[in-house]
């Protein structure tokens, strides 16, 4: 086990903490959503994120954080998940117009990584991201049917944060560290192309339009490269409660 | 306007040379839909063979017999 190259550790743990959160939210929708036939999936795919999560963090141990401060015990501030995922509370639309983005950034950022560590993990990852981002995709032009104006308003709001998530647009095969260093095969401009040409072909023809998000966020000033986003913000306090699992410790032999 | 949901039927095979069985039904609003949640909620089998089909394209054959309309007229020929 090598060590990886600088900000490698921080692009991984964003990822990890992204699906982790992920996760909670597709949980949280599991008993909630506008069909069994949708709980069901909620409750599958909180089930491989966790999974991912557990994979990723252990190679992040072996990287040297602490499998306790991974597990959750660490202050809201600390969690360096996409900002798109912060409060995800509004509403069916607003869940899937958050969560659809953002799991295929993670899945993105995860599939340009090229590392001897990883070996078939990443497919493995990818086998079970083919039926979640499917599944996405097919609810977000449902939503564009259902509720354009909702999913537009929330797709502008969601996607600069995203977008931060996946890193800055200077971020060209020249200027990309962990490309640079071999780590990742693509660079992050590249990420961001395959991004923005997915969702402005997903919702032609429909009334929801990307035209008006603000592709072109974050810039070098506004992004914190450590927390890959653009604000200081962060998840609950409550559910970092949860995730930790501290109220059911008084269960656990 | 909201697209109505619409009942399809499931059917799936656990091994090659096995039946076809129809093992339940689920209720989306679109085909790609359909065929998602039909792999997340009857996925308690490693399928080999796994289909669905809107039920009101399901043609029911009536006690396993033609029904008199169907059959072909002799003055029509057999053709017909």
């Amino acid at each position: 086990m090598t060590a990886w190259p600088d900000g490698a550790v921080e692009y991984v743990q964003a990822v990890a903490d992204t699906k982790l959160v992920l996760g909670q939210r597709n949980a949280q929708w599991a008993l909630a959503g506008p069909s069994l036939e949708d709980n069901i999936g909620s409750a599958s795919t909180a089930q491989d994120e966790f999974g991912h999560v557990r994979q990723l963090n252990r190679l992040l141990a072996n990287q040297g954080r602490s499998e306790d401060w991974l597990a959750g015990n660490r202050q809201p501030t600390e969690f360096n998940n996409a900002a798109s995922l912060d409060d995800v509370t509004d509403g069916w639309t607003t869940y899937i117009g958050s969560a659809a983005p953002t799991d295929r950034a993670a899945w993105y950022l995860l599939d340009a990584i090229n590392h001897e560590d990883f070996g078939g993990m990443i497919d493995k990852i990818g086998e079970d991201e083919y039926f979640h981002l499917s599944y996405h995709d097919a609810m977000l032009e449902t939503l564009a049917t259902d509720e354009p104006e909702t999913l537009q308003y929330v797709l502008e709001e969601t996607l600069p944060d995203v977008l931060a998530f996946i890193g800055p647009a200077i971020y060209d095969s020249k200027t990309d560290p962990l490309y640079q260093a071999g780590f990742t095969v693509q660079p992050i401009t590249a990420l961001r192309e395959s991004f923005r040409d997915h969702y402005r072909s997903l919702f032609n023809g429909t009334s929801v339009s990307v035209k008006e998000v603000d592709w072109e966020v974050p810039t070098a000033n506004t992004w914190d490269a450590y927390r890959r986003r653009m604000d200081s913000g962060s998840v609950s306090s409550a559910l970092v409660e949860q995730l930790s699992g501290a109220r059911n410790e008084g269960f656990v032999e | 306007m909201k697209i109505e949901s619409m009942i399809y039927v499931v059917f799936a095979r656990i091994e090659a040379g096995d039946s076809v069985k129809h093992v339940g039904e689920l209720k989306a609003r679109t085909d790609r839909l359909a065929k998602l949640y039909a792999c997340t909620t009857y996925d308690e089998e490693n399928w080999n063979y796994l289909s669905i089909v809107k039920q009101k394209d399901l043609l029911e054959v009536h006690d396993g017999k033609l029904e008199p309309s169907e059959l072909p007229s002799i003055e029509q020929g057999e053709n017909a």
